[in-house]
């Protein structure tokens, strides 16, 4: 449950398992959240690096949704990577795909 | 598979018609420690034939009505994992620590793992451990040529057992072992002899045996062709730590546009920390990661299959290749052949 907007998230996505804590059997509040911010930073630099290609960027908003924008100000909230994709296929009208040409070639230029 | 501690796990079986899932279930739950284990038959038509084998396990025997898990609803597997999980809460059944679901000869797996992860209420309790499929080594081949079902469950699966060695000649084996091979390289296939199918099987922890996998691919790539039903796998190794945000960011973006078709991602991928990530994926659903403590060999490197369909191993690989600095890691290529 977010406790802002009281929307129910069911779901935790795959990419979103903490990565490193082995044993995570006993949990504290607020444990780990340097960390977890840190993360969250470190997705959205890494997943505009992509999107720029589609004209749109990410942001993290408060360290519990990510913003996306696109240039004609267009807003689209998403949660994880899971509802990422989808809400760049809204914005672009494109399907963001890994296999697809162009992006491969823009991907190995820009590095 | 993690926090696996309090969860209970799930077995599969699943098989062609015929191929001996029954013969090898109703040996295995007649072992002492599978006394605890809660067993859920799906029979295709209305009579269960097979349930009538399972004598042993009669009282926990839950026999889905009403056709195959995937082409009824998953409502009823859901149903009856529920009524599982409550009769054993509320002490109506004696303790249940494991699950074996034996599926029809059709059924697609995937579906039953979509339900157990997805699920709200299942996915806190039970965890899929193994998907098992059999084999028949005499019309093995058969199958995985006229059924798309076989080839599905043979990609889907962990561990694959062939079974009627003994009516079948080594030849055919040969065979059918190179096809299954080519099919999954990422899955253990075990011949079925008289000692050694036992709930080790079932239940044994795979990542233990993943040296065994591991050295099986054995080249960086390995790109296998079959033409006829554009079924390809494809095997790689990376030579230094991946990113696992950018990896996740890029394979969430492949299954987005690509899931129906990725039937299987399965590997051991560096992060740089100690122990690797198993990934665990068959199409849109990606196994809650697990990260291990330490590596199973001296073996370090990353692995990943892929396994898909009228998706091009190079179109992946050249993915890969063009994303290598944002994941942070080169695949490594050494050799690049085609077997069909």
């Amino acid at each position: 449950m977010c406790v802002l907007c009281s929307e129910f998230v069911m779901d935790v996505h795959w990419s979103d398992f903490q990565i490193g804590y082995s044993d995570n059997s006993t949990v504290v509040v607020g444990d780990h959240q340097r960390d977890r911010r840190r993360n969250r930073i470190h997705r959205t630099s890494l997943a505009n690096k992509i999107l720029l290609y589609y004209g749109i960027k990410l942001e993290d908003w408060n360290g519990s949704k990510y913003i996306l924008r696109d240039k004609k100000g267009q807003i689209e909230i998403v949660n994880d990577l899971g509802s990422l994709w989808s809400a760049v296929t809204k914005l672009s009208h494109k399907v963001p795909d890994p296999l697809d040409p162009d992006l491969l070639n823009y991907m190995s230029k820009s590095w | 598979m993690n926090n696996t501690s309090n969860k209970c796990p799930i077995a599969i079986i699943t098989g062609c018609l015929g191929s001996g899932k029954t013969t090898i279930l109703s040996k295995i739950l007649k072992e002492k420690e599978m006394d605890r284990t809660a067993v859920i038959v799906n029979e295709f038509g209305k009579v269960g034939l097979d349930h009538h084998l399972l004598r042993k396990v009669d009282e926990k025997t839950v026999l889905i009505s009403g056709g195959c898990i995937c082409c009824s609803t998953r409502e009823d597997l859901e149903k009856e994992l529920t009524d599982l999980l409550n009769k054993k809460q509320s002490g109506k059944i004696p303790e249940v620590n494991r699950v074996v679901i034996e599926t029809t000869g059709l059924a697609d797996p995937a579906p039953i793992v979509f339900t157990v992860l997805t699920n709200p209420l299942l996915k806190h309790h039970f965890y899929i451990e193994n998907i098992i499929t059999t084999i028949d080594a005499v019309n093995g081949l058969l199958h995985l040529e006229k059924q798309n079902e076989a080839i599905k469950q043979i990609t889907v699966s962990d561990k694959i057992i062939i079974t009627k060695l003994d009516i079948s000649n080594p030849k055919q084996v040969k065979q059918l072992k190179e096809k299954l091979y080519a099919l999954n390289p990422s899955s253990e296939i075990i011949e079925s002899r008289i000692n050694n199918i036992n709930s080790s099987i079932l239940f044994r922890s795979e990542i233990k045996d993943s040296s065994y996998y591991i050295n099986k691919v054995k080249s960086n790539i390995e790109v296998d062709n079959n033409s006829d039903q554009n079924i390809y796998s494809l095997a790689l190794s990376f030579d230094s730590p991946i990113d696992w945000t950018a990896f996740g960011l890029w394979l969430s973006m492949l299954l987005y546009s690509h899931g129906e078709n990725i039937l299987r991602v399965k590997g051991l991928i560096d992060v740089g920390q100690r122990g690797p990530i198993v990934l665990n994926g068959v199409q849109h659903i990606i196994h809650p990661p697990q990260h291990l403590n330490n590596w199973p060999t001296n073996d370090t490197r990353s692995h990943i299959v892929f396994i898909m369909k009228s998706v091009v191993p190079e179109d992946i690989l050249n993915s890969l290749k063009c994303f290598s600095n944002f994941l942070g890691s080169e695949v490594s290529i050494m050799e690049l052949y085609s077997r069909t």
